[in-house]
């Protein structure tokens, strides 16, 4: 699984060039068809949730409005929208919520882009953890390796899904007054916080075992006796040597953590109305009300949230591919 | 009796990917059609005073129902197990619904129409529905010849006397205490003083109480007038508890019952089986048939459950019923709009309750009336109603009085809200600017179900429209009613629902507005305390004329919604139920509100 370089076998050109393996992954990548359309894909999620606010002010509604009290001509009185297919119109393009009936298209681009930007979060303290972590406990060894070894063990036997649902609103109360309301960024926070608490073992356990197996190498040895700092012997041996399993590991976490999040909202844990969110709108779908009277609600939402997972596991497993074409196929 | 406290939501489903193949389209609505219009009428025949029936109207059996049939066996899919079963502690609505099959007491309601509208007071176990020739001071009842409990022993006065004293005991904690408070002439708990261990440490009421001069006369002598009596003993609360039979608070699970059917089994939270009870006699009966051989009750049946069961009509479920569980706000579409014939086997009407949201008259920022006019202004209904499923399981209040109760009053409507259910957000703005308030910080208390999230965020989305900072919070569903109980509680604004113990006014406003009765867990949760409001209600309840006292209290509903503005109303609860094809003599009975178990028969 290291990254050194290799002898470039695939192509009998005749004329020999020199090439960084990074070069060589991105150009073994690009020739990967589904890889490249993964990533059109899932970039265009990420635009989608950054320019959320743009879209919306062009859109001209906000995910926030009431329309079943705004527009009451457009539902009945148990707020399902009177027109057919959940009130999809040339007005209302993705339909309308039923219940207070929020706009579905402003509500899903805006849930986008805050299921996004939390599991990006997380994604960051997962990885910075797992470097810091991992990597020493596999250079340093001895005791620092067995009590980050046993931490990861203990965090890792850990039932997450129940301990996020048990401790969610104990972080959250821990920082509200009881005749405040509870602001979004407080759930945010915590939100972030307890999936990274128990998000970066895995990372970590795997960054410690491609350490402990560089940390024998002769280039470390060399560095090592060439009387190199620890310091700079991790940063420019050992931290290039782990880019693939880093990466590959991260474009894996990221569509893991978006629907982690989703489910904890979902469990009315994390995100709650009115601020929008991916998951929140799949508990909203499985009500009896939606069920029952409005199907089509659960399409947007689905089909968006089913498409991006798939994206972004194609997209893992092409950029595993292009780091490391021995494993491939 | 105040609601909501027990619901549980069972809101977790699994979310099926494949599910989004077939959710391609849906028609619009919720075909919810308008009920509206045959509830009123329902509820209109209700405020007609009912009636207290003489001898002649006490005199059994029952009417017949017209086409029904006897045999055959009931199945019926209840959501709550019943926690009681001993009189003396039923209080809740779906105990009271099986009480009026085993239970009987002194008097109860007749249906004098094959609609469930038309009622009047008789005598059950009674010859007549009670006589008083002191305006209310002095009741006498006269037991009826053949009565027997289940176990064939004959009820005696001596057997009303043990009911009446064993509810002044510890151990009777969870029914009414309208009686027990008559008795001892005083408010709140104090009545158990007049005989803490009840009748089972050899002291009795005096005879200047309670007289049971020989076996078959009761009578009351109360301090004060108290011209409700006959409503008050129809409640199962006071139906007749055996004395050889009571086995203090062992009879809450096996009492020796009186009514057409006795218990055969009952499994706590799993099943129940009545059957016919051989002692009891129709003639005696003014009120109750007996067409089912048997009944089996199963519980922890959620309403989604019932409602597609019952509407798939297949195997048991053709002779099954709900007494209590309602069509559910997402199956209501599927019931009341297509199928004609699934919607001749639904019945709906009102539910006793009314609902309001409180506003703490212990905040100094509320003591402010015009930030409470703003409030009761921008108060929207609308979110409260779609919350709960639409028209058919919500209308929009006038007052605290609701629908079912005499004295309501349909063009009452002080705030605009049956007009624009929306609320007025530009009228609410321009008062609380004249207040000097606008940015007014209103903690808003919501109770954490599906419904509460729901129209908890509406409301606040409309409170901020009008010029409120609103804060949301949260409140356990399970301890909601705890917590905005309390009269130290952090909320500003808070929902709470009470209905009628029996069809008048004065189990309303008393309980929920007497400001002498403020205390920890009252029903009084705005905390109000109007001297004037206070005075007009001891005024009240000393009418004997049941109509005039029916006017008095529309009369301080009034002055209270409008003037005092400590509360807003928001929404009378409405409800829809179904049963199988093969049940008949369906029908909603206002007073018990829901299906009336004492007429069904099997086709």
């Amino acid at each position: 699984m290291d990254g050194g370089p290799e002898p470039d076998t695939n192509t009998g050109t005749v004329k020999v060039e020199g090439r960084s393996p990074g070069q060589l992954m991105w150009i073994r990548f690009k020739r990967d068809r589904t890889g490249v359309i993964s990533a059109f894909v899932v970039a265009f999620f990420f635009l989608v949730a950054a320019a959320a606010p743009l879209i919306s002010k062009l859109y001209g509604k906000d995910p926030y409005t009431i329309y079943a009290d705004v527009r009451p001509e457009l539902f009945d009185s148990a707020g399902v929208p009177v027109q057919p297919n959940g009130g999809i119109s040339s007005e209302f393009w993705f339909g309308l919520e039923p219940g207070n009936g929020y706009d579905v298209f402003t509500k899903l681009i805006y849930g986008i882009r805050t299921s996004l930007m939390i599991s990006l979060a997380v994604t960051v303290a997962v990885v910075l953890t797992g470097i810091l972590l991992g990597v020493t406990a596999g250079y340093l060894g001895g005791k620092t390796d067995f009590f980050i070894g046993r931490l990861i063990d203990f965090l890792l036997a850990f039932p997450s899904q129940l301990f996020f649902i048990a401790s969610m609103p104990v972080v959250v109360s821990l920082f509200v007054s009881p005749r405040d309301q509870t602001p979004t960024y407080v759930r945010v926070v915590a939100l972030i916080a307890v999936q990274w608490v128990l998000g970066w073992m895995s990372l970590a356990r795997i960054l410690r075992g491609t350490t402990l197996a560089l940390r024998e190498r002769e280039f470390i040895e060399a560095a090592k006796v060439s009387g190199a700092s620890p310091w700079r012997i991790i940063r420019r041996e050992i931290l290039p040597n782990v880019v693939t399993p880093l990466l590959v590991q991260t474009t894996y976490t990221l569509p893991y953590l978006v629907t982690g999040e989703a489910g904890l909202s979902f469990l009315g844990v994390g995100i709650v109305e009115p601020t929008p969110d991916w998951g929140q709108m799949f508990s909203k779908a499985s009500t009896e009300l939606v069920l029952q009277n409005d199907i089509t609600y659960m399409f947007f939402p689905g089909v968006s949230m089913v498409v991006f997972i798939v994206a972004f596991n194609l997209l893992g497993d092409s950029v595993r591919d292009a780091f490391d074409p021995k494993t491939a196929r | 009796m105040s609601r909501g406290g027990r619901r549980t939501y069972a809101a977790l489903s699994i979310f099926a990917a494949g599910a989004l193949v077939l959710s391609g389209c849906s028609k619009g609505g919720s075909n919810a059609s308008d009920n509206n219009k045959k509830d009123q009428q329902n509820a209109k025949r209700q405020q007609a005073s009912i009636k207290f029936g003489g001898a002649a109207d006490s005199t059994g059996p029952a009417a017949a129902v017209p086409g029904a049939k006897t045999g055959g066996t009931l199945e019926v899919l209840q959501r709550d197990s019943y926690a009681h079963l001993d009189p003396g502690q039923i209080y809740v609505s779906d105990e009271g619904s099986l009480a009026t099959l085993i239970h009987r007491g002194l008097t109860g309601y007749k249906a004098t129409n094959n609609k469930g509208s038309g009622h009047e007071v008789v005598g059950d176990l009674a010859t007549d529905s009670g006589t008083t020739t002191d305006g209310g001071k002095t009741w006498k009842y006269t037991l009826k010849d053949g009565i027997k409990f289940s176990d064939g022993t004959p009820i005696t006065s001596a057997d009303f006397r043990q009911t009446f004293e064993r509810l002044f005991a510890s151990f009777i904690n969870q029914g009414p205490t309208y009686l027990q408070q008559w008795m001892a002439d005083t408010n709140g708990a104090d009545y158990r003083k007049l005989l803490p261990d009840g009748p089972y440490k050899g002291k009795h009421l005096p005879n200047s109480i309670l007289e049971t001069p020989d076996s078959k006369t009761v009578i009351f002598h109360f301090k004060t007038p108290h011209p409700d009596l006959p409503y008050a003993l129809a409640m199962a609360g006071y139906a007749v508890v055996s004395k050889k039979g009571d086995t203090k608070e062992k009879y809450d699970k096996a009492p020796v019952t009186t009514g057409p059917y006795k218990i055969q089994s009952f499994k706590s939270g799993k099943s129940m089986v009545l059957v016919k009870n051989p002692n009891w006699d129709p003639k005696t009966d003014p009120i109750r048939n007996q067409y089912v051989d048997q009944m089996d009750f199963s519980f922890n049946v959620q309403y989604e459950d019932s409602t597609k069961a019952l509407l798939a009509d297949t195997g048991a479920d053709q002779t099954g019923i709900s007494f209590n569980n309602s069509v559910d706000a997402g199956n209501i579409s599927a019931v009341l709009g297509g199928d004609a014939a699934v919607k001749a086997r639904t019945v709906a009407g009102y539910q006793p309750y009314v609902g309001q949201i409180n506003i703490n008259q212990s905040h100094a920022a509320l003591q402010d009336k015009t930030v409470r006019e703003a409030i009761a202004y921008a108060l929207p209904i609308t979110p409260i109603i779609r919350a709960f499923g639409g028209s058919s399981a919500a209308e929009v209040a006038g007052g605290y009085i609701s629908p079912t109760v005499s004295g309501y009053d349909a063009s009452f409507d002080p705030w605009g809200k049956k007009k624009n259910p929306g609320g007025d957000a530009a009228k609410a703005k321009a008062l609380l600017k004249k207040a000097g308030k606008l940015g007014l910080k209103l903690t808003y208390g919501y109770q954490n179900t599906p419904e509460g999230q729901q129209y908890s965020t509406a409301i606040a989305a409309a409170l901020k429209n009008a010029g409120f900072n609103v804060q949301r919070q949260d409140i356990p569903a399970e301890t909601y009613y705890d917590q905005v109980g309390k009269i130290d509680n952090n909320y500003d604004i808070y929902a709470s629902a009470w209905g009628a113990d029996w069809p008048s006014a004065s189990t309303v406003i008393p309980p929920l507005f007497d400001g002498r009765a403020i205390a920890d867990g009252s029903p009084n949760y705005s905390h109000v305390n109007d001297a004037k409001v206070n005075a007009d209600i001891d005024a009240a309840n000393k009418i004997s004329d049941p109509v005039k006292s029916a006017a008095a209290w529309e009369k301080i509903d009034q002055y209270l919604v409008k003037d005092v503005i400590n509360a807003v109303p928001t929404i009378d609860y409405k409800q829809v139920q179904i049963a199988g094809s093969k049940v008949g003599g369906l029908v909603y009975d206002d007073v018990i509100g829901g299906i009336d178990p004492r007429r069904l028969y099997i086709k």
